[in-house]
Parts: structure tokens; C-alpha cells; sequence
């Protein structure tokens, strides 16, 4: 420390070295500086930023040359916005102490950053505007100003604690209380900030108190940025109240499911039936067309196959037909009569072509009287010689061709050779024949005689 | 009950930056040490100090 008397630099001697001058008192005036300066950190410390500026004040009226609490005191101000106070204070203590200060580094810190001092500079003029604007009584553009310095100094708890007294005297109450719980939130326990607090709680409740004599009973409160205005009666919901609103509305949507969607569901369920018996009748119908165009094409399929299996069933006979006619034709040719005979009477000419049949019926022509000529003959040569299968197989031909053939003596022969065979049976008509048709002949008795004997 | 007048008298204009240099010269930087200095001057009159 410096000596009161002589000026000289005693450091902590309790007399001056120079002078012998009782530095004492002094002393404990510094002491007393530094427990300001310590209260005063403390108060900092907890964001009782005002009540730190009280401390350090009393400090430095201590001790000017206490370059800690200038520094921490110009720091508290530059923290609650009072950018030129925070100024001022450091270049006191700049001027007190050249070298190892850091008052040294906050102004330059300062100087270097030319757009924030500027950006500083206008929100000091506009919040002097604002004041103007107060004082002139006209409270919008003075709260429209203090929004713009806010937004650009958020810490002036100046700017704050003004705008909540504007907003109170505009009876806003809720941004009243907000905007000084932003103050609050920079200096704690400021006097102003506190005794606005206090007044908007009284406010508010005196409101609160008077709404709900009201009808309207509304209820307002902030959230955010927004002021919620619902009606208090909302708020009753109780538990009881609840079951019934619960009860109530469930009767409410059973009325509306069961008058308004049920039918419809109804009807969209019938027209969909409706749609689907139209749509199944179709199909029983095409159908049902469908199996009667099959029935006829069966129908015309059996009469096809019927007709191939007429064809089918007469093609063996066509097939002997034409045999017969092919080996009588090649027997004609050999000139064998009889063999050519014998098969053209196996030919049927129904199943001739045209051609065919001219033919049978030319070849027939030709050889049919000397065929029966020589068969018979031949049965009767075959029915002399005892051969009487062979005889009855040739003598049927000429008998079924013509009974009466050679006066009916082919069917008398015939029945002789029978009745040689021990065939009477097959014999028996044949003499009745000769004995009906040919009587009081020779043949005619002894027809007659071979049947009495019967 | 808070009289808005009255309190608007509480809130001074803001120094502007340009206005910092006379702050600080009219800033009152007299301590106790200084008080109490000119105490023991004018309590000894005849002290050369």
C-alpha cells in the first residue's frame, strides 16, 4: 500500500519504512474492502448480481485501488446488460493497473468485436427510446421497443424490469410475470424484479378471486408464447362425472352405429347379395344353355355313332358281301358253277356298291339256271351214294330257291336224305310238302307211309 | 400497489458508448482511505503532511 503521508510504497508494514507514519487504520480499511469483495463474490457467485454490485460498491468506497472487486464489479455489469457502466469500471481499473490485469483483456475483447459494441450501442439508444416513449404515455411503441432491445440484449434487466411495468400497467399479467422471470433468471434477488413479482401474484389472484364470481368462469394462463383462455367449468372432472360422460357417450355412439352405419352396412350387404344372385343366376343360366348345347351335341354325337356303328356292324357283312361276290366271281371265271353259285347266294347286294351289285346281278344271271341244274344233280348223286350231308347241303339251296324245282322231286330227295340222315324231324315238312302238293303220286305214298310211321 | 409514475422516475436513460469517456471522468473515485487522509490532515494543523 501506498503511505498516506510520504506516498512512498510501504507494502504490509504496519508503519511506513520512509516516515514511521501508523498505517494501521489503513490496513483495516483494506480488510474491511476485501471482506466486501469476498460478500461481494459470494452474492456473484449465487446470481444476487444486485446485491453483489451493493457489496463491491462498498468495497471499492473502502478501497479504490481494489482492482479485483472493479473487475468483478464491471464483469456484474456487463452481465445485467450496463455495458458502458462495465466499460467504465474497467478502464478505472486498467488506469490503477497497467500490467497483470484482466480488465486489460475485457477491453480488448471489446475493441475487437466493433459489430457487438455497435449492436450494444443500439439497444442503449433504443431503450432510452423506449423510456422517451414512457414518459410521452405511449405504452405500445414503448413495449414494441423494449421487445426489440430484448431480443438483441436478452441480460438487461433494465429493459425487463421496464417492459414488465409497462405490461402491468396494461393489466397483462401472465407476460408481466414472464418477463420478470427472465429478469429473475439474470439477477436473482433484485429488489425491483421481487417487488414487481409481488405485485402481479396480487393481481392475479385478486383476479382469480373475481372470475370465479363470474359466469363466464374462465380460466387464463400461459404456455409459452400463448395465452390459454378455457373455461373453468372444464376443469370439473370428476370421477363420478367421468363414468357418466363415458356412459353417455357410448349410448351416443351405439345410437348413431345403430341408426346410421348398420343400415347402411345393410343395405351395401344386400345390394352385394343382390348382385351376387344376379350374377349366380346368370352363370346357372349360361350354363344351363351350355349343357343343353352339350346334351345336343351328344344327342348328335350318339346319332353318329350310332349311324358309324350301323356302318361298323354292317361293314363285316359288306365285307362278306363282297367276298362272296369277288371268290363267285373267281369261281364263274374257273368256270366252277356251283362254287360260284354257292358264294353269289351269300352275297347280299343291300351292301353292294353299284357297281358291285351289276355285277353280282350280271354274273346271277348268267349262271343261275345251270347252277341249280348241276346242284341239284350233284345232290342227287351225293343222296345216291349215301352221302346225305352233302346231298341235304345241295338240295336245300334248289329246294329253298324252288320247292316244286324238277316237279318237287329236289324237296323229296331232300326229305329222303333227312330222313336217312335220321333226321326225321327236319324230314317231316318236306314229305308234308310232297304229300300236300304233289298227291296220288308215287312220292306223295311214300311220304305219306314215312310220316304214318311216326 | 405499484404507481407507474413514480417508478418510471426510478429508470434513468442508459449512457450511451460515446458518453463512457465523461463517466469516467466525472466518476467520484474518493474511498475512506481518502476521507480518512484528509481527516489527519485537518486534525493536525500544524503537520507539515
Amino acid at each position: 500500500m501506498i503511505c498516506y503521508r510520504c506516498n512512498h510504497e510501504a507494502g504490509n508494514e504496519k508503519t511506513c519504512p520512509i516516515c514511521g507514519a501508523d498505517l494501521g487504520i489503513f490496513h483495516k480499511i483494506i480488510r474491511l474492502s476485501n471482506m466486501c469483495y469476498n460478500e461481494g463474490l459470494q452474492k456473484a457467485e449465487v446470481r444476487n448480481l444486485s446485491g453483489a454490485i451493493i457489496s463491491l460498491k462498498k468495497s471499492l468506497k473502502f478501497n479504490k485501488y481494489n482492482i479485483d472487486a472493479r473487475n468483478l464489479l464491471g464483469l456484474i455489469y456487463y452481465e445485467m446488460g450496463e455495458t458502458v457502466d462495465a466499460l467504465s469500471e474497467w478502464v478505472i481499473s486498467k488506469s490503477y493497473q497497467q500490467d497483470n490485469n484482466v480488465a486489460g483483456r475485457y477491453l480488448d475483447e471489446l475493441r475487437q468485436n466493433r459489430a457487438q459494441l455497435d449492436s450494444i450501442n443500439q439497444t442503449i439508444k433504443k431503450y432510452n427510446q423506449a423510456l422517451l416513449y414512457c414518459h410521452q404515455d405511449s405504452r405500445d411503441l414503448a413495449i414494441i421497443q423494449l421487445k426489440k432491445v430484448l431480443s438483441l440484449n436478452p441480460k438487461l434487466v433494465r429493459g425487463h424490469q421496464l417492459l414488465a411495468l409497462l405490461y402491468l400497467q396494461e393489466d397483462k399479467l401472465e407476460m408481466a410475470k414472464k418477463t420478470l422471470r427472465n429478469a429473475g433468471k439474470i439477477d436473482a434477488n433484485n429488489t425491483t424484479t421481487l417487488r414487481y413479482l409481488k405485485e402481479v401474484n396480487a393481481k392475479i389472484r385478486e383476479k382469480g378471486s373475481q372470475k370465479k364470481k363470474k359466469e363466464d368462469d374462465l380460466l387464463t394462463y400461459q404456455s409459452g408464447n400463448e395465452m390459454i383462455i378455457m373455461p373453468n367449468r372444464f376443469q370439473d372432472s370428476s370421477l363420478g362425472s367421468t363414468l357418466i360422460y363415458l356412459v353417455i357417450g357410448l349410448l351416443v355412439g351405439a345410437s348413431v352405429i345403430g341408426f346410421l352405419i348398420v343400415p347402411g352396412v345393410k343395405t351395401n350387404a344386400k345390394k352385394e347379395m343382390n348382385d351376387k344372385l344376379v350374377a349366380a343366376n346368370e352363370t346357372i343360366t349360361n350354363n344351363a344353355q351350355q349343357i343343353t348345347m352339350l346334351e345336343n351335341q351328344v344327342k348328335d354325337l350318339e346319332e353318329e355313332l350310332g349311324t358309324l356303328q350301323g356302318q361298323s356292324e354292317a361293314l363285316p357283312e359288306q365285307t362278306a358281301s363282297y367276298e362272296a361276290l369277288l371268290s363267285g366271281y373267281v369261281a364263274y371265271v374257273g368256270n366252277d358253277i356251283i362254287t360260284a353259285g354257292m358264294n353269289l347266294e351269300d352275297v347280299d347286294a343291300t351292301q353292294l356298291s353299284d357297281s358291285a351289285k351289276s355285277l353280282y346281278e350280271t354274273i346271277w344271271a348268267e349262271i343261275s339256271e345251270g347252277y341249280y341244274e348241276q346242284l341239284y344233280s350233284s345232290g342227287y348223286s351225293s343222296y345216291g351214294a349215301g352221302n346225305y350231308t352233302d346231298a341235304i347241303d345241295k338240295l336245300l339251296r334248289v329246294v329253298e330257291y324252288d320247292p316244286d324245282y324238277k316237279d318237287g322231286n329236289a324237296t323229296y330227295y331232300l326229305a329222303q336224305s333227312y330222313n336217312r340222315n335220321a333226321d326225321m324231324d327236319s324230314a317231316r315238312q318236306y314229305y308234308q310238302y310232297i304229300v300236300d302238293n304233289y298227291p296220288g303220286t308215287e312220292k306223295a305214298m311214300t311220304a305219306r307211309n314215312y310220316l304214318n310211321e311216326e | 400497489m405499484i404507481n407507474f409514475e413514480e417508478e418510471l422516475k426510478n429508470f434513468k436513460p442508459s449512457l450511451e458508448v460515446e458518453e463512457a469517456e465523461a463517466a469516467i471522468y466525472n466518476h467520484d473515485l474518493t474511498d475512506v482511505t481518502d476521507i480518512i487522509t484528509e481527516l489527519i490532515r485537518d486534525m493536525k494543523p500544524g503537520n507539515p503532511f
